[in-house]
């Protein structure tokens, strides 16, 4: 009895030091860019195995904020990932209330394009006409054009989740609502959409983040318009636009700036993050 | 909806409906027009331009001259094995360490709220930031992984972590582990939640331990997860190239160069895959990146079909 007691303690202990380990590899990267940032730039190029700042400085940020055009990227971010939060919200709720509970013609079919060109991702490739098409429409100038793209690359999935959650919600409310000689547009509008909240707040979260941490699409639009950059954006092209190691004081402070807002959105709301994440993939 | 329509009289119920089926349309108008200007269009529009010659100012016809050039070009096939190399390592690796993570995670361990919360942090970060956060981890002078091994006294030597050939693509994997790793465990965690706890308490009674638990009853429960986490890997693996846009750009000397980047470097000019911008051939890699891409899927889902056969 006493060995198995020793043996299953170990087995345990085991458990710990590998989660342990996994941990630090985990947290390391963000603890260095994080604590980095507080470096002056000399340490930083100095480099070394210490985590911590020698000298603690906030000059790092008020260098990137006011010589680097930090602020822009800053409110271009938040302007981005709010219009293509509202926006898929707005088109995944309303298509997902007619595709859960009204039939028209072609509604299969339209339904099963949205679901098939989900799959048939062509990655690169679709930049480059979207592209054109937007100096032709003359979007290029402004973010518009981001945010367009954002949202009807992504809406498929959300009308999915929106669909998925409708058919959980009893028609008796609808026809009910009908009864009572409430309109098509004024279910979805009084009745439905306070009983999506639950679903609608998933999906604001992970189309934030996801405009949010969005790369090579902002990157492609704001080429020659480097004051719509989003910060990712803005700090990345640092790295190319810089001689060597000049300047890494303003990457870091950037990355943090990018960073961590993000980490604490989830840290507060980790459980909608993490159940739409299984919601979206296991079922999509 | 059919009780209340037939209790109306004929004709109202008509014009009722054809008013709502118009609100059915304009409220799916704006989904529809941007499935059509984002999804559809760049599907037929590369469809016309893998027959030119296009650099973005002036286009030529050139027949099949793109598709000529696809099966002579050394770089486009360099592409498609790295994309495989790099798939195939970072899944053997991603998947089983998901799975053991989030089997421990399931079980009654104290604070595993807590080391879920930490493994899925990565992947809420963007990627790209995050790519940019390695590139000077693993920079040879001053960064903090060459600064440690010398501080560690492991080695003195300046490891070219991104510009070593032999290196370049455990770097890049290392890095699509971090970020990538959350995303699975809380998918292997969510169908490791279905199978029932009634299962393991029956099996205690019979005596199996942790480890035959864990093989005769976990695996096997979790195959038809499995089956669609794998796919997902799968074509997220075949598809990613901002990462690695990020960290090497395709280098050194095109050692990580996969499909998409390549198409990407194509469309817009870049000196690792010739310099010009060459969009009519960037279109044709593109559809034939695009292709290989489905071919495995398929392939996977008739392998996949065929052992539960």
């Amino acid at each position: 009895m006493k060995t198995k007691k020793i043996k299953f303690k170990f087995s345990w202990l085991a458990a710990y030091v590998f989660l342990i380990i996994l941990t630090i590899l985990m947290l390391y990267p963000i603890l260095y860019v994080v604590l980095g940032s507080f470096k002056t730039n000399q340490e930083l190029v100095m480099g070394g195995a210490r985590l911590l700042p020698e000298v603690f400085i906030l000059n790092n940020y008020i260098e990137a904020w006011e010589l680097a055009n930090f602020a822009r990227y800053t409110l271009n971010s938040i302007f981005i990932s709010s219009m293509v939060m509202i926006g898929i919200l707005i088109l995944s709720s309303m298509s997902g209330y007619c595709f859960a509970r009204r039939d028209f013609p072609l509604k299969n079919f339209i339904y099963g394009m949205l679901i098939a060109f989900m799959f048939v991702n062509i990655g690169s490739v679709s930049l480059r006409p979207l592209f054109e098409l937007s100096i032709r429409f003359n979007l290029h100038t402004s973010l518009w054009a981001v945010i367009l793209i954002s949202i009807g690359t992504a809406q498929a999935t959300n009308i999915f989740l929106v669909r998925g959650y409708m058919n959980t919600l009893p028609k008796e409310l609808d026809e009910a609502a009908a009864i009572d000689g409430c309109s098509f547009f004024g279910i979805y509008y009084r009745i439905i959409l306070p009983l999506l909240k639950p679903v609608l707040a998933t999906i604001a979260l992970l189309s934030f983040r996801g405009a949010w941490n969005e790369y090579i699409l902002p990157l492609v639009f704001t080429i020659n318009n480097p004051d719509k950059r989003p910060l990712t954006v803005g700090v990345i092209s640092l790295k190319n636009v810089s001689d060597g190691a000049a300047a890494w004081n303003i990457m870091f402070a950037g990355s943090t700036m990018s960073i961590v807002p993000i980490i604490i959105l989830f840290l507060l709301t980790s459980r909608y993050f993490m159940s739409g994440m299984t919601v979206g993939a296991v079922k999509g | 909806m059919i009780a209340l329509t037939s209790a109306k009289p004929k004709n109202s119920m008509k014009s009722a409906m054809r008013k709502d089926n118009l609100t059915v349309w304009l409220m799916l108008a704006p989904t529809l027009f941007l499935f059509l200007v984002v999804s559809v269009y760049p599907f037929l529009w590369i469809a016309r331009y893998m027959f030119y010659d296009y650099n973005g100012f002036v286009e030529y016809y050139i027949g099949l001259d793109n598709f000529r050039r696809l099966l002579a070009d050394k770089l486009f096939f360099k592409s498609i094995i790295h994309t495989l190399e790099y798939s195939f390592y970072k899944l053997i690796t991603i998947i089983p360490l998901a799975l053991i993570v989030s089997v421990l995670l399931n079980s009654k361990l104290k604070g595993k709220n807590f080391f879920r919360t930490v493994f899925f942090v990565p992947t809420v970060i963007s990627a790209a930031v995050a790519s940019l956060v390695f590139y000077f981890i693993y920079s040879p002078y001053n960064g903090i992984l060459n600064g440690t091994l010398n501080a560690l006294q492991i080695t003195q030597a300046k490891i070219d972590w991104l510009g070593s050939a032999n290196l370049v693509m455990l770097s890049i994997i290392f890095t699509a582990i971090w970020g990538g790793l959350g995303n699975y465990m809380v998918l292997f965690l969510a169908g490791l939640q279905s199978i029932p706890d009634s299962i393991y308490e029956s099996s205690r009674i019979d005596g199996a331990n942790r480890l035959q638990d864990f093989f005769y009853i976990t695996i096997p429960m979790l195959r038809p997860v499995m089956k669609v986490i794998l796919m997902l890997a799968i074509t997220t693996a075949l598809k990613d190239y901002q990462s690695i846009m990020v960290l090497t750009g395709g280098g050194p000397a095109g050692r990580s160069q996969v499909m998409f980047l390549y198409v990407y470097q194509l469309m817009f000019g870049n000196e690792n895959a010739g310099g010009a911008v060459q969009i009519g051939y960037g279109a044709t890699v593109g559809l034939a990146s695009s292709l290989i891409i489905a071919l495995i899927t398929v392939i996977y889902l008739y392998l996949s079909k065929k052992m539960d056969d």
